[in-house]
């Protein structure tokens, strides 16, 4: 039976005693050679207090640390992701009108904004007033909602019947149904000055889920193309003037008449450009979706900050733990094969101590 | 002059009172001696590793977590090592010399000493006789000369026992 802490000392009492009175002290050389060492130095970087750190104990320091980092990243990444977004889509559509006219006015360019970033939430229409006296080109599309296939058919007719009412046109209309869902998508073209009322009466026809508006200045181009009308027909008026004098050379004369015709040829060309610009800044172009097709059941528009805060987060940290058992199935066979070498090497040095203090 | 027994770490959430090394070694140094001699069962390459285990623990001292066992267990740790490394070179050695010269005699090596209980000693296996020196002498507890030792506390007790008794049968038969 194995000997406890106490029974030892007391089973073998004599032979005990005898053991701790062997002369055993060390000799004066080796408590010389052990003092001489003095004092390590003490750890004064961080790494030096690393390096005190057990790997056992480092581990249990760095798991909580990763994970709360982790976790921390995914709120920082939720809340990150969530915010501002309702804020940011109303702001643009209040910007809409005067604002986005006038900045598209004072650039002579382009401007484009979406009404409505998100798809599926029903959205106010706005449309920003053309400006008097300006050349513009107005193209608006328009996404709207209704009940059902019967309901498609009336609002496509009704469209087609307001854009007339309105001294438009439509320039085509494709209506598709595949099972039980219609769609009709209509191009419709409106005179300028009448757009907004037909965009407020075609936004009537069901619950709007997206819009968007493109407006471009055309008043630069036009007064462009005016400037360089009048300068050729000037051109063409002088060279008139010059060959009807009968004193030139033959050869000049003949160079004269070319480039009357080639002058009479761009002014046909710009003359042409120019009533195409007019006609387009004259007639804005509507591009009408209606559908019956039902909005996602969850928008993101329809959540709260928090939720959308919470979905984000959860679904970083499912990237994350994506990520991670990718790695685990990867590495797999090397942490295997790890720790195998790890109890492999801990048993063949455990069978070589025990080989070495037999053998000493 | 005072001397400074104790050292506190300065960084936050690490702090970790500790005794100084020098004050370590003064008071260990017996202990590891007697160890070491009787792990090896040879006066003079126990103070030679005795000064190499010192020199060893003085560079990785900053690595001695008190929290985690007493300076004389960790020391002990270390002088096992160094006693497990001269006993692999040492192998080496005897396996080159016993190729190259296979007549010449071995050296004679200075024992633990010359009485009764010595020459009993010598007859045990340096692995019982670690386990005496850790128990009896240095009168470390058993579940840490079982650390120490790499071995569960049960057969730390089985060696002790059946070291002791083999000590004190050879005891008797030398009496008788």
């Amino acid at each position: 039976m194995p000997a406890t802490d106490v029974d030892f000392e007391r089973e073998f009492e004599e032979l005990v005693s005898d053991l701790r009175a062997l002369p055993t002290a060390a000799p004066t050389g080796v408590r010389e050679r052990v003092r001489a060492l003095g004092e390590p130095p003490r750890p004064r970087t961080l790494y030096d207090l690393l390096l005190t750190l057990s790997s056992r104990r480092s581990l249990l320091v760095l798991a909580p640390v990763c994970a709360l980092a982790l976790v921390s990243a995914a709120v920082i990444h939720g809340v990150v992701n969530s915010g501002g977004d309702t804020g940011r889509t109303a702001a643009t559509g209040q910007k809409g009108a005067a604002e986005l006219q006038r900045d598209a006015l004072d650039s002579h360019a382009t401007a484009t904004t979406p009404f409505g970033a998100v798809t599926g939430a029903p959205l106010a229409p706005s449309f920003p007033t053309p400006a008097a006296g300006r050349y513009q080109d107005y193209e608006a599309s328009l996404t709207v909602r209704v009940k059902n296939i019967d309901a498609l058919h009336d609002r496509t007719a009704e469209a087609t019947r307001l854009a007339r009412t309105y001294g438009g046109y439509v320039a085509s209309v494709d209506e598709s149904t595949t099972s039980g869902n219609g769609r009709s998508d209509l191009v419709l073209r409106i005179p300028v000055n009448r757009v907004e009322d037909a965009y407020f009466r075609l936004a009537r026809l069901g619950t709007v889920t997206e819009q968007h508006l493109s407006i471009r200045d055309l008043d630069q181009v036009v007064q462009t193309q005016r400037r360089r009308i009048v300068q050729l027909k000037v051109q063409i008026a002088r060279i008139g003037e010059t060959v009807k004098s009968s004193s030139l050379p033959a050869d000049v004369r003949l160079r004269l008449e070319l480039q009357r015709d080639a002058a009479k040829q761009e002014l046909a060309r710009v003359t042409g450009s120019n009533k195409a610009t007019l006609r387009e800044a004259s007639l804005s172009r509507i591009t009408l979706t209606l559908t019956s097709q039902k909005a996602a059941v969850a928008t993101r528009s329809g959540m709260s900050r928090i939720e959308r805060a919470a979905r984000d987060a959860g679904s970083f940290l499912a990237g994350a733990g994506a990520v991670v058992l990718f790695l685990l199935i990867v590495l797999s066979p090397l942490i295997v094969l790890t720790l195998a070498w790890i109890f492999g090497s801990r048993a063949y040095r455990r069978r070589e101590e025990r080989r070495l203090l037999s053998a000493a | 002059m005072k001397a400074v027994n104790a050292v506190t770490t300065s960084w936050p959430g690490l702090r970790v009172d500790r005794p100084t090394f020098s004050a370590v070694a003064e008071s260990e140094l017996e202990a590891v001696h007697r160890y070491l001699l009787f792990l090896t069962g040879n006066r003079t390459v126990a103070e030679d590793l005795t000064g190499e285990t010192f020199e060893k623990a003085f560079r990785t001292w900053r690595r001695f977590d008190p929290r985690r066992g007493t300076p004389r267990a960790w020391l002990c740790g270390i002088a096992r090592t160094t006693a497990l490394d001269h006993f692999r070179s040492e192998e080496r050695r005897r396996r080159r010399e016993e190729r190259y010269a296979r007549d010449l005699p071995d050296a004679e090596e200075t024992a633990l000493g010359s009485g009764e209980l010595e020459a009993a000693l010598g007859r045990l296996s340096a692995a019982e006789r670690e386990v005496v020196a850790l128990r009896v002498l240095l009168e470390l507890d058993g579940p840490t000369v079982a650390r120490v030792l790499g071995i569960s506390t049960t057969a730390c007790s089985t060696r002790l026992s059946r070291a002791l008794k083999r000590l004190e049968e050879m005891m008797r038969d030398a009496r008788d």
